[in-house]
């Protein structure tokens, strides 16, 4: 029997909604962290918090789907997923 | 958050061919309340005293602890006359009310759970599915579900894929559309009608509006309740007891959107009861 071995990628997350509350960020690392990600070069603004993360596509989908739902003082409108400009 | 949206909510509280003028004792949203039919024989629902608003619909009485300000939900599909509307029942269940509902529009644990029945553990995959907010009724549905089912009902000769919507058009009801195997063309239409007794105790009342001309009502009846028997156990033993809506407790996935679109529509609309509603 063979495997296919799972590859990585690099993608950078846009999250857009009513992202003023302060735990956000802190939520968004440790939710990453719980998925083995890593966020990197975060920017974050009231209604905009992008990031980029790098590790198996299903885990990233997951990262994706959790964001989707948030942590309970913020509202999440949409997350759009695309390949990171640092990808190589 | 109150619970205030919630109370302004319909909840099924009985059955109509169940009620009796000497009432029965049952409890919503942790109030007692007596269920039955007054001095007239109408259908009422008395709260401390005070006579709680109602609607008489599928087979069921409804009721609200607070002012609705819309009417109970309609299915216009389940008014043909040749089908059969079957009134399930109840199951009382310790679990939360949403968890409840959630459970029903998880088709991923079909082959776990209902093993050769709504599911094979050979044939686990669950294709991508469209899953939407309705802006103009305001309900959570799910499309393009196919999944493939070994007696997807108690009218189906053999396995076969099944196509599948979700609606989700009450904080704790769902209606099921299911590919009906006599009648190619028609759904099959079942639906969960949940009865949030407290936050982690409920009363389940299934309901359905079947094409079917050879099962008796009480093989139906048997058809749906071991499916959700089936389904008891494992609700009665999800950790935390109540749904949470910080993805924080539970890792949810792709296959998950229905559930994370119910999760967002509860929490958009502060249908918190049964809720927890922070990561602990």
């Amino acid at each position: 029997m063979t495997t296919t071995p799972l590859s990585n990628r690099r993608r950078r997350l846009t999250i857009q909604g009513n992202l003023a509350s302060p735990s956000f960020l802190p939520w968004v690392e440790r939710h990453s962290a719980r998925l083995g990600l890593f966020c990197e070069n975060l920017q974050a603004e009231e209604t905009q918090v992008s990031f980029e993360v790098e590790g198996q596509e299903e885990l990233i989908d997951a990262l994706e789907v959790g964001c989707l739902l948030g942590p309970i003082d913020v509202w999440v409108e949409s997350v759009e997923q695309h390949p990171a400009p640092s990808a190589s | 958050m109150s619970d205030q949206a919630m109370r302004d909510a319909w909840f099924p509280v009985g059955l109509l061919s169940g009620l009796t003028r000497a009432g029965t004792a049952s409890m919503l949203m942790g109030e007692d309340i007596t269920v039955g039919l007054d001095d007239t024989g109408a259908p009422s629902v008395d709260c401390g005293g005070r006579k709680l608003p109602t609607v008489e619909r599928f087979g069921h009485l409804w009721t609200s602890l607070g002012a609705p300000e819309k009417d109970l939900f309609t299915i216009p599909e389940a008014d043909h006359p040749e089908r059969t509307l079957v009134d399930v029942g109840v199951v009382r269940v310790k679990c939360s009310p949403l968890r409840a509902v959630e459970n029903f529009l998880d088709i991923a644990h079909f082959p776990f759970v209902h093993t050769d029945i709504l599911g094979e553990e050979d044939h686990p995959e669950v294709n991508n599915y469209k899953v939407e907010v309705r802006k103009d009724e305001d309900e959570v549905w799910a499309t393009k579900v196919e999944f493939y089912q070994p007696q997807a009902a108690a009218s189906a000769g053999g396995g076969i894929i099944t196509e599948y919507m979700y609606r989700v058009p009450a904080p704790t009801c769902s209606v099921l559309y299911k590919t009906c195997p006599p009648r190619p063309g028609e759904w099959d239409v079942i639906c969960l009608f949940v009865q949030p007794l407290t936050e982690e105790l409920c009363d389940v009342w299934p309901w359905m509006a079947l094409f079917d001309d050879t099962s008796t009502i009480t093989d139906l009846i048997h058809f749906q309740q071991l499916i959700f028997l089936q389904d008891r156990s494992i609700l009665e033993n999800q950790i935390p007891k109540k749904l949470p809506l910080d993805p924080a407790l539970e890792t949810p996935t792709r296959a998950d959107l229905t559930s994370v679109a119910y999760r967002r529509w509860l929490k958009r609309h502060d249908y918190t009861y049964g809720a927890q509603l922070v990561a602990e």
